[in-house]
């Protein structure tokens, strides 16, 4: 009936209808007892009351049924010597009956004897429109005969109104409770659409109930302050690796200077590996921050031949073939400059990672993906899962990267509102793939 | 050739300073945007290497200043801002070029070298890289100080290639060069003359390489060279 305790994510707690049905079920529960308790007190203290209503209990049962004797009733449970009977008025009234002859009336009556307690009486029956009158008697020695007449009492008084009252009360409930939480699950699904990259959003505020008013402005003061966090942790990154760059050129220049010697060159690389670590944290900084503008169109062939211009030279040089290939209409909406990084640190990783002499394929297209393709070992299922975690590296006695590189793709793609997938091509070696939005056919 | 350097990190100053010294160029040098403002009035400058933050104001305020005034001497915004966007931002105001820190001196000076070949202003005439030398007045090659015997479309190719020798030049730049001397050219024309030019080099005997970027284009790589 009601969902709201079955969130999207994990298994919930019990919904609001099971929780308030059980509480009611409990409280009737209680109730109900309570009663009991008062109308076991209540007979227990008027034996006579309760003689009556048996005797009346008994006779109900004759007239019920018109088939049946008088001396096929059972009588009451527990009941000695029982005794029914049908009598005429006007014959001699049954020994012990109070009344005259010929004048007859309902009467009961309670009496002690040796071991216990005996019951007499007369009810008039109507059966089949004709009143008849019936005595009845027997001897008992303990409460149980009494047990037929108490539930009935407790049907008629207490579980016929009761019942019916808590289902209302229940459905009431439920139906109030709903209702009066609705903000609570727009606040929900409010909440479920928050994204750390639209920091801005916050929750509306329901001007009632006030419960829920409060819950949410505090639900928005807290994201004020995350918010506030998050902008000095990214604007810490950026700054950091920025002001990094002055004192790095400064090194990188005066370390040129020096007379060429073995630790010369050992400080040198160690400055490239800081530069391009430094660069990578910076970079992944501006992929956090970056907000794709959606009606930029940029041809992916366009950039990657620029980046493969760029990269070529470095590759050769370490003795790498970098190729580049274009299939079908390249366009697609994006940041050329992002894209153009997304490409770099792609044919970075695949540098580092492939072996020598093989080449390295790039190709935009056909549509709006991109990828790069190496020959080297692939990615193995166990790596899979963190290739694009920070700071992660397959081997972290290599210093010549930060693991920093894929996370950015990473991210830069996901600002495009596009995805990176990584497979092992079928003849070996790892094949990154980027896609990106279409262009709108629209435009 | 004289260049403006506006830089606030005195050290670092100093250093690109005696780095470009070392490389022919004569370079000033002022801390702040005044400052720069004031040299530009006094001096005659080929060339400006311009960081953007600096203290008494930004960079690319005062290229935008240079531009509006239609001064149209080359700058080379050199900054430690590589942000997705900055580059393009550095271009728009009207540099020419945008370098981010930090860079090593030959790959600066070379930056430099390729802001200062003005449209219009005298080429060397004479291109030279590894063992090759190209004069570009005669159209003639050698390779080793002997001359070697190649038809005016390689020539052309050669020169573009050299020119730019170390980087990739894009196809459809030296398609260009090939059309602009023939109208009818092949779609594989500039292959097949690319394939003879190589021969024709080691042939020679030239100690250069000229790799296939495949589908980019082509780049010829000295001996030893240093990439930036």
């Amino acid at each position: 009936m009601d969902k709201a305790g079955n969130s999207k994510k994990g298994p919930a707690g019990p919904t609001l209808f099971r929780q308030i049905a059980t509480r009611l079920g409990a409280f009737t529960l209680l109730f109900a007892l309570l009663d009991v308790g008062i109308v076991v007190v209540t007979y227990s203290s008027q034996p006579e009351s309760l003689a009556q209503e048996l005797l009346t209990l008994e006779a109900g049962k004759a007239e019920a049924s018109t088939t049946l004797a008088p001396d096929l009733l059972v009588g009451p449970p527990g009941a000695e010597h029982w005794h029914a009977s049908y009598i005429d008025p006007q014959t001699v009234a049954p020994a012990g009956s109070p009344s005259r002859p010929g004048v007859l009336m309902d009467w009961t009556r309670r009496e002690r004897v040796p071991d216990g307690y005996r019951i007499s009486g007369v009810r008039s029956v109507m059966q089949d429109g004709q009143q008849r009158w019936l005595f009845m008697r027997f001897e008992a020695d303990s409460l149980r005969p009494y047990v037929p007449v108490i539930v009935e009492e407790l049907v008629r008084h207490v579980l016929l109104p009761l019942i019916p009252l808590s289902l209302l009360l229940l459905l009431f409930n439920v139906f109030a409770v709903r209702r009066v939480l609705q903000p609570l699950r727009r606040a929900e699904a409010e909440v479920d659409a928050l994204d750390p990259k639209n920091v801005l959003l916050r929750l509306s505020e329901a001007p009632e109930p006030r419960e829920v008013n409060t819950l949410v402005r505090a639900v928005n003061r807290a994201l004020t302050r995350l918010d506030e966090t998050m902008a000095i942790l990214r604007g810490f990154t950026a700054n950091a690796a920025h002001e990094l760059r002055t004192p790095l050129s400064i090194m990188q220049l005066s370390l040129d200077k020096l007379p060429p010697s073995p630790q010369r060159d050992d400080l040198q690389a160690d400055t490239q590996h800081m530069t391009r670590l430094v660069g990578q944290m910076l970079d992944l900084a501006q992929a956090d921050a970056l907000a794709v503008e959606p009606d930029v169109l940029v041809d992916l062939a366009d950039v990657g031949r620029n980046v493969v211009a760029a990269m070529a030279p470095k590759a050769f040089e370490a003795q790498r073939d970098l190729r580049f290939e274009s299939i079908g209409d390249t366009r697609a909406l994006g940041h050329a400059e992002a894209i153009y990084r997304i490409y770099r640190n792609l044919i970075d990783n695949a540098l580092a990672h492939a072996p020598g002499e093989t080449p390295i394929e790039v190709s935009a297209g056909p549509g709006p993906q991109l990828s790069v393709r190496d020959h080297g070992p692939g990615i193995s299922d166990e790596d899979r899962p963190h290739i694009f975690e920070r700071f992660w590296r397959k081997d972290r006695r290599r210093t010549d990267g930060a693991g920093l590189g894929l996370g950015i793709v990473q991210r830069l793609a996901q600002a495009h509102g596009g995805a990176i997938t990584v497979e092992n091509a079928p003849d070996g070696g790892a094949l990154f793939r980027v896609t990106f939005a279409p262009p709108d056919p629209a435009r | 050739m004289r260049l403006l350097l506006v830089e606030d990190n005195a050290r670092l100053a100093s250093l690109i300073r005696e780095g470009l010294d070392r490389q022919g160029f004569a370079v000033d040098w002022c801390e702040t945007v005044d400052g720069a403002g004031h040299a530009l009035k006094i001096g005659d400058y080929d060339l400006m290497l311009l960081d953007l933050g600096l203290p008494d104001g930004e960079g690319l305020d005062l290229v935008r200043m240079l531009r509006r005034r239609q001064d149209t001497m080359p700058i080379l915004i050199l900054t430690a801002r590589g942000g997705l966007d900055d580059r393009v931002l550095g271009l728009d105001a009207g540099a020419d070029d945008y370098l981010v820190k930090p860079f090593q001196i030959p790959e600066l000076a070379a930056r430099c070298r390729a802001l200062l070949r003005r449209p219009g202003a005298s080429l060397g005439t004479e291109l030279s890289v590894g063992n090759i030398v190209l004069h570009s007045a005669e159209r003639s090659v050698a390779v080793g100080g002997v001359s070697v015997d190649a038809t005016p479309r390689e020539v052309d190719l050669l020169e573009c290639l050299l020119r730019r020798a170390g980087h990739v030049v894009a196809k459809p730049a030296l398609e260009s060069a090939l059309y602009s001397m023939d109208a009818e050219v092949t779609p594989n024309a500039l292959e097949a003359c690319i394939s003879r030019l190589r021969k024709r080099m080691t042939a020679a005997g030239a100690d250069v390489q000229i790799r296939t970027i495949h589908g980019v284009g082509y780049a010829l790589f000295a001996p030893a060279v240093i990439y930036g």
